[in-house]
């Protein structure tokens, strides 16, 4: 048997909502799956396709998208432009057979530090249980 | 936000129907001419063959002894016209009138760009016509006179053959685009080679019509029927199209194996009418790494690729224009090794903009999709699913 497989997960969260839910987690002391490298952006719309695609080709298991939920952007509109990029790549991943659960979006308030250590253990195990990013391992990308 | 708008113009029930016993280039070519002559126009943006060549480009038509050079209906697609009409109109409003006569999977690029601000409508006149298709690039360029003949027999017959580009076989547009894309359209069909229907698709199209004196009198009957009876074959070809590449792509590395040849030049993307970007993303130096890294994915994978980055610029591509690609072929055209990329952008495109209930280059208010949201939508890829939380479907 190989080494139990430790997935690598880059978490892009919004500066207003996510991040300051995952700080809320950590200050008090919920348990989060330490796989998540966590990225700042300002905002989910801040999340351009490429730079989810790059940790996809580039190393990452999976892809974390979480923002602040419908209506409560800091910048009123960006998840919903957020959602419809993130929806357009799944779609366009899911066509071309590449894995597309290894990506996911979420939206998690500044005070839902509980919900967001929920969301980031279960997609951690889901990434677990599906193994190697092969992307990542492909010598033809 | 705004919802997305769906009134379809309907196909006007009358036009034009003009004898085409001169042939009809020449025809299309008199129209034009004589708008010239009586000024309705100041200058026509038409396909050419460069005299004493086997070059086709576009030229902006002033004088009217230059029209030998024209020719509506070339064989090949060099410059996507879309792009033509982009690079001397984006910069500002015209004074003068133009006529543009373009394909139209070109018109709709037009369009595309138009509501991108790439391209100003101001005083343009768009003109599509009956699209038999164009032939490979790469066809033509090693043998014009073969070529020629080939696609001189299709537009006779206005049958499919193998031989034109593979997305013209399959095209979904080739004739009037329903919307406001056109102002005026050139029926090819119907009376094929006897006649052809001039149909007007917007108020300016049918005032040109009164200009001209040809006016609105005769019945396009015979043009459409014979218009939808080609839609429904390409329907046809079009769904064994999408079956076979889904069935190439679902194969394990299917879409690397498509683009395993590619040599990274970005032609497809320099080309392409919707990459309109001045730095593409994919040229700059936002993607370099430091050689340590590269070092490092050389181990993880075993065997790092180069030129870098192949795959990512082409998913990328798609994730950024794929939502208004019109499926021109201008892309595959241009690749040197024979990369079947616009077939696979067509794929996609089909299916994302399905998704996206968005048909681009139609209606000129329709507003982009990544421009564009409703509150309540594609909530199926956020986890959890959270519309479906607040409003469970009774019906379960
Ligand atoms: S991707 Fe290719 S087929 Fe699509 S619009 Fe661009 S050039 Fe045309
Ligand atoms: S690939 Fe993207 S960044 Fe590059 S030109 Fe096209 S749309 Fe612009
Ligand atoms: S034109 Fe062909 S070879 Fe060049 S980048 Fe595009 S797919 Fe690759
Ligand atoms: S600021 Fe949080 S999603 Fe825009």
């Amino acid at each position: 048997m190989e080494k139990k497989f430790k997935p690598n997960i880059v978490g892009f969260l919004c500066n207003w909502c996510s991040y300051a839910g995952a700080d809320l987690a950590g200050s008090s002391k919920t348990q989060v799956d330490p796989s998540l490298s966590v990225i700042r952006v300002m905002c989910s719309s801040r999340v351009n396709s490429n730079l989810i695609l790059s940790s996809l080709l580039w190393g990452a298991d999976g892809v974390l998208v979480a923002g602040c939920h419908p209506g409560d952007c800091h910048y009123e509109q960006g998840n919903y432009y957020a959602r419809r990029r993130f929806a357009l790549l799944k779609k366009i991943t899911k066509i071309l057979n590449l894995e597309p659960d290894r990506i996911q979006l979420s939206w998690i308030s500044a005070s839902e530090g509980k919900r967001y250590a929920e969301i980031v253990n279960q997609f951690a195990r889901d990434i677990t249980k599906k193994g190697p990013n092969p992307l990542t391992r492909n010598s033809q990308t | 936000m705004s919802h997305q708008k769906k009134e379809e113009t309907i196909i006007p029930e009358k036009g034009t129907v003009l004898s085409a016993e001169k042939g009809t280039k020449r025809v299309i070519l008199d129209i034009l001419k004589k708008a010239l002559a009586e000024n309705l126009f100041d200058a026509v943006l038409i396909p050419a063959q460069v005299p004493e060549t086997e070059a086709y480009s576009w030229i902006l038509l002033q004088d009217e002894s230059l029209f030998e050079w024209a020719d509506p209906l070339p064989p090949v697609m060099t410059v996507q016209g879309g792009r033509a009409l982009s690079s001397f109109s984006k910069n500002g409003e015209l004074e003068q009138n133009i006529a543009a006569l373009l394909r139209p999977c070109e018109i709709r690029a037009a369009i595309e760009l138009f509501k991108l601000k790439q391209v100003n409508l101001k005083n343009i006149t768009l003109i599509s016509l009956d699209c038999p298709g164009a032939m490979p690039l790469s066809n033509y360029m090693s043998d014009p006179q073969k070529t020629k003949k080939d696609f001189q027999h299709i537009l006779e017959k206005w049958e499919n053959s193998e031989s034109l580009r593979p997305v013209c076989q399959v095209c979904q547009h080739f004739s009037f685009i329903d919307g406001t894309a056109a102002d005026l359209h050139i029926g090819l069909l119907g009376d094929k080679n006897k006649n052809i229907t001039l149909i007007p698709s917007s108020p300016k199209g049918k005032k040109l019509l009164d200009q001209l004196e040809f006016g609105t009198k005769d019945s396009v009957e015979k043009w459409k029927t014979e218009k939808q009876q080609l839609a429904n074959e390409k329907i046809k070809r079009i769904d064994a199209f999408n079956r076979e590449w889904k069935k190439k792509i679902n194969q394990a590395n299917g879409f690397f194996n498509e683009f395993n040849p590619c040599i990274n030049c970005h032609n497809c993307m320099n080309v392409c009418p919707m990459c309109y970007c001045q730095q593409c993303y994919f040229d700059s130096q936002a993607i370099n790494f430091k050689p340590e890294a590269y070092m490092q994915k050389a181990e993880q994978k075993g065997a790092l690729r180069f030129p870098l980055n192949t795959m990512l610029f082409h998913i990328g591509r798609m994730s950024h224009m794929v939502l208004s690609c019109v499926s021109c072929g201008a892309c595959e055209d241009a690749c040197p090794v024979s990369i079947p990329v616009s077939q696979l952008f067509s794929m996609v495109s089909d299916q994302t903009q399905k998704e996206f209930k968005y048909t681009p280059g139609m209606n000129r208010e329709d507003a982009l999709p990544l421009q564009d949201f409703t509150e309540q939508e594609f909530c199926e890829v956020e986890v959890p699913d959270e519309c479906h939380e607040k409003a469970p479907e009774e019906a379960k």
